[in-house]
Parts: structure tokens; C-alpha cells; sequence
């Protein structure tokens, strides 16, 4: 007994350190990788500006006050949030209806669907711009046909219409494969069983297969509204110099003013702001629902 | 109360026939059991009736009325799957309301009907549980009373008991019988396995590559297997092949003396129930062989005994009325009388018994 115990134990020992060893690496890179950072950010948005000096190091709310003080500023977070929350609600509608289909379909081209839903996660999004750009731009392909159809042109290339648009067209696929996988997890069964004691498709999709898909769907959104809110090339090439979202912004003062302090205060004003509303959107999926 | 109907019903995926012209005629009440191995479109044939797979020919009738037509919404049938599918995010009562909620049945009515549900298959204490704190059986049985709170106009149940410990088997297999006798309810029942089929069914149809094998009672389909499959599938046969001639059956070297008297010859099978031979006994049917293994399993003993190099019978005997128990190694003669023996010709035709 004694004998056999001993071995047990060290192997249990032997086990926790490999654990240890295993993590610690991956541990150490999120550490620095990512807190450090923050942590340097939130130095670095207390200090002061100066055009000569560049960071002047002291404790000071003047970013943040510049900024909250600012309607300019204020408005570029307002369009921020209102082109997130646009483009989720609408990746949602789009993607919800598309995901059920490809979870419930037993066609033989349905790997071919799911790589063509995959395939333009390979592109680039900065190339897939390039595109929309051809597609929206004065005398493109949009213009010119509703031009060649009613005399007069369309003009689409930097409105918020053409940002939601690319964001849509990039953020879609995360949110169809996120809730394709949650709806594949609920057993055609059930739904099969709603059918059975008299539940037409519709009841049947809103009293079972939307409650069982919420958490999964609520995830989907999340990344969905996570993503448009830190978009970068989108806004900048599609919303032209005029429309300004939090991204280009903070990296155009970064970079063009050389204005560190600045930059890093709104860096971290948009990270609490999509923390809060993500926090918040959570309140609003009823609590048995929730993943 | 209602009649179901299958003409000719027949499920084709591009050239396999899956369900191959099934005609059945299930008279109000009655508990039909489709059996076979996997893959022989017994569960095809339930899902056309419940709507959830069209069918490519043939029909199905509720007291002579065609229901293809119908979505499975409208065609009013309990369904109760080997999985359960309960709505994992509603409790046992709303569960079991489901159905007469989409029927729109008055509030009060439709609780009333829940309690009698509840109580029925003894769930009253549960009634606020969510299905993933109930146990299989229990959540089997609130599947049940969710499939019968609407009064189905006929019953399905699609490998109800397969995800059940044993002994809940023979429990949940009960309540369902008993409900379904109670509510006098038409119903269908799929299954693999032979002792749940033979304990549920009024009738039993063997289904075998998509067709019909053989229907008819317990009774009927133990005693009198219409083909080999049949008699391998419904208790236990030793299946021999050989040659008939004489009243006797060459398998190899042995010669089996039958029972019973046959106008066939030539090549043939003979199927033998274990549990109808006996070591050393009376019958005009034997065969010498070998004892080769004898196991000891409570009620009955075993014995494997060879009588051809490559050719076994198993016999079972009991353990009460065994005179003298044999051992591995005892020269025997192994005998039985005419219910124990079954031959069919080549083409799987039982042979005639002449009298």
C-alpha cells in the first residue's frame, strides 16, 4: 500500500510542475504582451504634450478632459458606437437566418457553403476595401449603373452607408460560424419535437430554437461589436477624411501629431466603452439564457 | 380512436431503396413494433408517417384519409425519440404544456391537463425540475406524458428505451405500455431489440432491407419463422446448412436425424432452438456429438457441442431438470422433438411439415 501510494503522489507532484511549466510561458507572454502595455498606456494618457518636447511626464486629466469637453471628440465616439451597433444588429440579421440554414443542411455542397463563407476571411480586409472602393467610388460600378438606369448617379463612397457596409461584409462570417456551431449543438430533436405537437415553423424557431441559440448568438454579437468598434481601415478608406470613427483618429494622433499622451487616452476611453456596452448588452439576454 | 394505414409506402435516396413498398394495416389501439437491424428503414418508415421525411411513393392513412399532405405540425402525432428532445430551457410542466399551448387550450384546461399528466407518470414532485436535473428514465417519462397531453391521434416511438440503464428498461417500457393501453392509443414503436419488442408489442413486423420479413404475433414469429433472418432474429437459432434427404439433414460429416417429416431434398437450412434440445433425451430428431464447452449461467446451462469438426450446437438446458450434468469432454446424443427444428429450402422458404 505504502509502496504504491509513494509513486502516485510523486507522479502527482511531477504532473503539477509539468502544468506549471506548460503554462508558465504562455502566462508570461500575456503579462507582457498585454498588461504591460495597458499599464504603459495609462502612464502614458497622464502625461502632459508639448509640441517642442513631445511627453512631458506628470500627472494630469487634461486628455481626458480634452476630450470629454470636446463635442468633436464626443461626436466621433457617438458615430463610433452608432456604426458598431448598426453593423451588429444587421450581422445578426443577415447571419442568424444564413447560420440556421447551414446548420440544419444535410446537402452533400455544404462544405462548399461553409468554404464560401470562410473564403473571404483569406483576403485581406484592407484588399476587400479596395473592392468596395471600386464598386461605390465616383464613376464606379454602382454609380454608373444607377447613372445609365436614371440619369442621375449614386453616390455612395465616403457616407456611413459605406462604412456599415464593408464592416457587414467583414465582421459576417465570425457571426455565421460562431452561431452555425451554437445551432449545431441543439438536437434536431427537439426541434423535430416542437413540429410534432403542433408548433409551425415559426413558433417552433422562436419558443425553441432562439432561446437554446441566444448564448451563442449573444457571443457572435459581442465579437461582431468588438470588432466594428476598433475598425480601422474601413472607416479610413471608405468614410473618407471627413468621417471620422475612434481608430484612424487615435492612430492619425499618434502618429501624424505625435501626440502620445492624447492617443493613449483614447485608446483606453474606446477599450472601457466596448467593455461597458458589452457588459451591458449581456443585461439585456435573460439570465437562464446566458452562456 | 384511429386506424393507420401504409400502402405501398416507399422511400427511395437516388438508387437505394430504403423502405421498399411497405404496406401495414394497424387497427385502432393496437401496438405495433417494427424491428430489424440498423439500416433496415424502420426508422425511415416512422419518420414519412410522422412527416419529418417525404415519402417517394405510397401513402399514409389516418382512417382512410391521406395525411402526406399535411406538415408534420398538423398531422397530430406523439412522437417520443431514443434522445428525449425535451426543451432543455423549460421545466417539466412546460414541457409537458407545449403542445396544448400551440393548440391554444384555455389556461385553465390546458393546467389540468398537465396535472393529469404529472400524475400519470408519477412526475407531480418534479413538475418544476428543468429536464438536465431529471435522470434518463424520468426525463423519458416526461417525454411521454408531453407526447400523450395533446391525445395524439396516433403514438410513435422511435427507440424509446435504447439510452436506459436495464432496469429502468423494463420500467419505462411498462408505463408506456400501460398509458397506451389506458388511452387505447394507435400506436408504432421502433426498435433493435428483440426482448423490448417481444415484451411491448401486440404485433411485431420484421423488417429486413427495407421490406417486410415477416409480421405477426410473438407467438407466431418464435414458432413459425417464415425465413432464416427471421429465426436468427427473433430468440436464438443455431443456423446449419446442408443437405436434406431421408427425413435427415448431412452437415459435413454429421447426420441429424429431424422430427418431423419433409417433402423437400436437397440443400437446405435448419435452424434449432437451444433451449429446445435437450442432452440425452427423447425425440425422434438427434445427432451425436461432443461436449466442448458447458457454462453454468443460473437458470440454464450452456453447452457447446461439436458434431462435425467445424459444426456446433448450442444447448441450453435447464439447470433443474438436468439429471446428470455434462462437462467438457462427455460423448452425447443431442435430441428434440418437431417444435424445436425448422427447415428451409434454398431459397429461404420454411419447408412443410407433412403430417
Amino acid at each position: 500500500m505504502v509502496e504504491e501510494e509513494h509513486p502516485a503522489r510523486l507522479k502527482s507532484v511531477s504532473k503539477r510542475t509539468a502544468a506549471t511549466g506548460f503554462l508558465g510561458p504562455a502566462t508570461l507572454v500575456v503579462t507582457v504582451m498585454l498588461a504591460a502595455p495597458l499599464l504603459l498606456l495609462l502612464r502614458f494618457s497622464l502625461n502632459r504634450f508639448d509640441i517642442k518636447e513631445l511627453m512631458i511626464e506628470t500627472v494630469t486629466a487634461e486628455n481626458y478632459l480634452r476630450f470629454f469637453t470636446d463635442p468633436f471628440y464626443l461626436g466621433v465616439l457617438r458615430t463610433t458606437v452608432l456604426v458598431a451597433v448598426t453593423s451588429t444588429v444587421l450581422c445578426l440579421l443577415f447571419g442568424l437566418p444564413l447560420a440556421y440554414r447551414l446548420a440544419r443542411s444535410q446537402s452533400r455542397w455544404k462544405s462548399l457553403c461553409m468554404l464560401a463563407i470562410v473564403l473571404p476571411l483569406f483576403v485581406g480586409s484592407t484588399v476587400r476595401m479596395v473592392g468596395w472602393m471600386i464598386l461605390f467610388a465616383h464613376g464606379g460600378m454602382l454609380d454608373s449603373a444607377v447613372r445609365w438606369v436614371n440619369g442621375v448617379g449614386l453616390e455612395v463612397m465616403y457616407t456611413p452607408f459605406a462604412v456599415v457596409a464593408g464592416i457587414v461584409s467583414i465582421n459576417l462570417p465570425y457571426v455565421v460560424l460562431t452561431i452555425q456551431s451554437a445551432i449545431e449543438t441543439i438536437d434536431i430533436r427537439i426541434e423535430e419535437a416542437a413540429q410534432s405537437l403542433g408548433a409551425p415553423p415559426g413558433r417552433q424557431f422562436w419558443l425553441v430554437v432562439w432561446p437554446l441559440a441566444l448564448p451563442g448568438t449573444a457571443i457572435a454579437g459581442i465579437l461582431c461589436f468588438i470588432l466594428a468598434m476598433n475598425a480601422y481601415a474601413t472607416p479610413y478608406l471608405l468614410g473618407g477624411p471627413r468621417f471620422q470613427m475612434m481608430a484612424p483618429l487615435l492612430y492619425w494622433e499618434f502618429s501624424t501629431n505625435n501626440n502620445w499622451p492624447f492617443a493613449s487616452a483614447l485608446a483606453l476611453i474606446l477599450m472601457s466603452t466596448t467593455l461597458v456596452l458589452t457588459a451591458c448588452s449581456n443585461l439585456l439576454i435573460p439570465r437562464r439564457y446566458r452562456a | 380512436m384511429t386506424r393507420l394505414t401504409l400502402d405501398r409506402l416507399e422511400k427511395r435516396y437516388g438508387a437505394m431503396l430504403a423502405v421498399d413498398q411497405i404496406s401495414l394495416d394497424i387497427p385502432s389501439g393496437e401496438m405495433v413494433v417494427l424491428l430489424g437491424p440498423s439500416g433496415c428503414g424502420k426508422t425511415t418508415t416512422l419518420r414519412m408517417i410522422a412527416g419529418f421525411i417525404e415519402a417517394s411513393g405510397g401513402d399514409v392513412l389516418l382512417d382512410g384519409q391521406s395525411i402526406l399532405d399535411l406538415p408534420p405540425y398538423r398531422r397530430e402525432m406523439g412522437l417520443v425519440f431514443q434522445s428525449y428532445a425535451l426543451f432543455p430551457h423549460m421545466t417539466v410542466a412546460r414541457n409537458i404544456a407545449f403542445g396544448l399551448e400551440m393548440r391554444n387550450t384555455p389556461r385553465a384546461a390546458a393546467s389540468q391537463r398537465v396535472q393529469e399528466m404529472l400524475r400519470l407518470t408519477r412526475l407531480e414532485r418534479l413538475a418544476d425540475r428543468f429536464p438536465r436535473q431529471l435522470s434518463g428514465g424520468q426525463q423519458q417519462r416526461v417525454a411521454l406524458a408531453r407526447a400523450l397531453a395533446i391525445h395524439p391521434r396516433v403514438l410513435l416511438l422511435d427507440e424509446p428505451l435504447s439510452n436506459l440503464d436495464a432496469s429502468l428498461r423494463a420500467e419505462v417500457g411498462r408505463d408506456i405500455r400501460l398509458m397506451q393501453r389506458a388511452a387505447g392509443l394507435t400506436t408504432i414503436m421502433v426498435t433493435h431489440d428483440q426482448d423490448e419488442a417481444m415484451a411491448m408489442a401486440d404485433r411485431l413486423v420484421v423488417l429486413r432491407d427495407g421490406r417486410v420479413e415477416q409480421s405477426g404475433t410473438q407467438e407466431d414469429l418464435y414458432e413459425r419463422p417464415a425465413t432464416p433472418f427471421v429465426a436468427s432474429f427473433i430468440g436464438r437459432s443455431t443456423m446449419l446448412e446442408g443437405t436434406l434427404a431421408d427425413g435427415t439433414v448431412g452437415v459435413e460429416s454429421a447426420r441429424l436425424a429431424l422430427a418431423g417429416r419433409y417433402a423437400g431434398t436437397g440443400a437446405c437450412t435448419l435452424a434449432l432452438r437451444p433451449e429446445r434440445l435437450r442432452l440425452n433425451g427423447a425425440g425422434a430428431g438427434r445427432v451425436d456429438g461432443v461436449v466442448e464447452l458447458a457454462s453454468y449461467l443460473g437458470p440454464v446451462r450452456d453447452h457447446l457441442v461439436r458434431i462435425a469438426p467445424e459444426r456446433h450446437l448450442l444447448v441450453r438446458e435447464p439447470t433443474a431438470a438436468a439429471g446428470r450434468l455434462h462437462d467438457a469432454g462427455d460423448t452425447v446424443t443431442v435430441t428434440w422433438d418437431v417444435a424445436a427444428e425448422r427447415v428451409f429450402d434454398q431459397a429461404g422458404a420454411p419447408q412443410a411439415e407433412l403430417s
